[in-house]
């Protein structure tokens, strides 16, 4: 462990939903593992839902003395990624980490994880080497592959919840939604270092059975997302507009045909489908074409609070007494202001 | 060159000139700009600071800059967590410079110095921007003159900004006017016609060009669909964006007539021939009408967002206005 980080203070946010396993046996598991790093730490368990019993066995352990322990019960379920926005809302460490709430990981593996933060912002975990069969294999090496080829970044393992950050990194990206399984992308979008960190998988992370149509689509819309943040956040029309314009185009080609047929050839238009599908085809061109323009309006009349780029530091010699004539200044991130020489 | 009832700059704590150069892999060119950036400005006799951006180089950019920045407290650098592209570079640029004037320029030498006086005497005489124009471009002719010659004449035809050159980087600007202009995406080569929002005065000036001598170009040759889309975002955004029902009404329109006169058609000619109207074409008609009307709600919809959104046209009116009051007239603020 690097010096710099001795005083650094852990917060272990532990999002637990539906899936989840015993909890007292993972607690006591993080806790060894993460009293191994010799660093001040506290454990936050934020309990996505109405879960009695793990709320009485944590409820137990703070009552025999645990003081690392904060508890944080949400009073519906509401998901990992606001669940570890709650739980980070209560966290007083200077690095984050965040564990699933069942075994992927073994505990010991955790200095692993936060020792690229010396130099990194983000270090997520990659179970490696992995066991799994062979239609999981592909499914995951699809979806990364297609992540990796959007993206560029070399992603292998989105599904684990084991990821180690600095602070201001979770100030920056509020997260919501599905936004934790791409929280290195995001990371990465906003200029932090991102690197991951392989680390032994915990014999017991096996899901038995079989992945159901739901857990695809939900893999499928995740790529979707990370294609539309990546390309198209600040400029929608690019996206709107190339299929917008293709449709319309296709369609025109086809009413054009028609028209063709029916003036010179004297083929009868009022009874062809094929005017209905062309007209179908146009229509919906012209309207993703629209749908594009009002994304771009809503960009625009949000420009001001539109940062495109995040400054590493500025760098003047010797610092001036004038200030920045800077009205976006008030609006940079602790982190930035702080980054101010 | 200044006016001379113009207030002393020299004492202000402000400077009066901010250059701004967005660095992007430029270790070579970082030291020759700024010698020449010196002998061209120093003459001029003003208080100016140069803004270094770094632009998430991957080469000795950075450092060099920085050691420029040791020796003359006159240079500012402003380093990037990581690459964002040019247009990201010249907004922070235009964010961080403290100028009353702001002149941007490339960092790969192409723009020459020593016209910046050109173009801060056209700001000085009332302009709000004012735009190089590289009249003799050292460039290659068919993957970089053609298609920009192009491009310029379709941005000024759409635009109605009448410029030459949207593409050179060298250009001044008064800093209360671009400071308030919003810069995202892509647009860094349509700032005139972007800022034409706020209707500036614009001036055109016959700049420089030299040929690349360090590193290499940046740029291919860029795909026409960008440019067409982008354009029309431009368009759109400032010729209609207080408006969205407008814009959407234009688009509806032609499908509202459309369609009613295939309905119509449809119904009168089944009612002559005394058969029932035709499934097809009636359907194409209620298709053309039901997305009229989906445009409509569209427009009402881009009518919410702008009224939630805090783009006001009268803010933008008032970075160029002049103002009167009985005998004296009073510059926009600047």
């Amino acid at each position: 462990m690097n010096e710099r980080n001795v005083k650094m203070k852990l917060s272990v946010i532990v999002p637990v939903g539906a899936r989840h396993a015993d909890i007292l046996e993972l607690y006591n598991e993080y806790n060894a593992g993460v009293k191994a790093l010799r660093l001040p730490y506290e454990f936050i368990f934020v309990v996505d839902g109405p879960q009695a019993d793990v709320v009485m066995a944590l409820e137990q352990l703070i009552d025999r003395g645990e003081s690392n322990l904060i508890l944080v019960c949400l009073n519906r379920s509401f998901g990992e990624s606001t669940a570890i926005m709650a739980g980070f809302e209560r966290a007083s460490g200077d690095l984050i980490v965040t564990l699933p709430a069942y075994h992927q990981i073994e505990a010991g593996e955790i200095a692993k994880l936060i020792a690229p933060l010396d130099t990194a912002d983000v270090v997520v975990g990659w179970r490696f080497p992995r066991a799994s069969r062979g239609l999981e294999k592909l499914r995951r090496s699809t979806f990364h592959g297609l992540v990796t080829r959007i993206t560029g970044m070399k992603l292998h393992d989105l599904g684990c919840g084991a990821r180690a950050m600095k602070r201001h990194v979770l100030e920056e990206l509020s997260l919501y939604g599905d936004q934790h399984r791409l929280l290195a992308v995001l990371a990465d979008r906003q200029g932090f270092k991102v690197v991951e960190a392989e680390l032994r998988q915990s014999s017991r992370d096996r899901f038995e059975g079989i992945y159901r149509p739901r857990e695809y689509a939900h893999l499928a819309l995740d790529v979707f997302t990370v294609f539309f943040l990546v390309r198209f956040t600040k400029k929608p029309l690019r996206f709107f507009g190339m299929i917008g314009a293709t449709m319309f185009g296709i369609g025109a080609l086809l009413v054009t045909y028609l028209v063709a047929d029916r003036l010179i050839f004297n083929e009868s238009l009022a009874d062809r489908p094929a005017l209905l599908l062309s007209a179908l085809v146009v229509v919906l061109g012209l309207q993703v074409f629209a749908l594009g323009l009002l994304a771009e309006l809503i960009i625009f009349t949000h420009a001001r609070h539109i940062k495109d780029y995040r400054t590493a530091e500025i760098i003047q010699y010797p610092q001036t007494a004038a200030p920045r004539w800077d009205a976006q200044a008030e609006r940079e991130s602790p982190a930035e202001k702080a980054a101010l020489r | 060159m200044l006016p001379s009832d113009m207030p002393s700059t020299a004492t202000s704590i402000y400077p009066k000139l901010s250059v701004i150069v967005p660095f992007y892999n430029e270790e070579a060119n970082v030291g020759p700009l700024y010698e020449a950036l010196i002998a061209a400005l120093d003459p001029l006799g003003i208080h100016y600071e140069m803004v270094f951006v770094d632009d998430g180089s991957k080469d000795g950019t950075l450092a060099n800059a920085i050691e420029l920045a040791k020796i003359n407290p006159r240079v500012v650098v402003v380093k990037f967590r990581r690459n964002y592209g040019q247009t990201a570079a010249m907004a922070a640029g235009i964010q961080h410079a403290r100028g009353e004037i702001l002149v941007t320029m490339d960092g790969d030498l192409q723009n020459d110095p020593a016209d910046i006086g050109l173009l801060l005497g056209k700001i000085e005489e009332g302009n709000d921007i004012v735009v190089g124009w590289r009249f003799n471009r050292q460039d290659k002719l068919i993957s970089r003159k053609i298609p920009s010659r192009i491009a310029n004449r379709l941005i000024a035809r759409v635009t109605r900004v009448n410029i030459q050159d949207n593409g050179c980087s060298l250009k001044a600007y008064r800093a209360s006017v671009i400071k308030h202009i919003p810069l995202y995406s892509e647009m860094h080569r349509f700032i005139p016609a972007i800022a034409s929002i706020a209707g500036p005065r614009i001036a055109e000036v016959k700049v420089r060009h030299h040929a690349r001598r360090f590193g290499s170009s940046k740029y291919g040759l860029s795909r026409i669909y960008k440019v067409l889309l982008d354009l029309m975002v431009i368009k759109t955004l400032a010729s209609f964006a207080a408006r969205p029902l407008v814009w959407f009404w234009l688009l509806a329109l032609p499908m509202m007539l459309a369609g009613t006169g295939l309905l119509v058609y449809a119904l009168l000619d089944g009612l002559l021939h005394g058969a029932s109207p035709s499934i097809p074409l009636a359907g194409s008609g209620l298709i053309l009408l039901a997305s009229a009307f989906f445009l409509f709600c569209s427009g009402a919809l881009g009518e919410l967002v702008y009224n939630l959104g805090d783009m006001r046209d009268h803010e933008f009116a008032r970075l160029t206005q002049r103002l009167r009051s009985g005998r004296k007239v009073v510059a926009p603020s600047s």
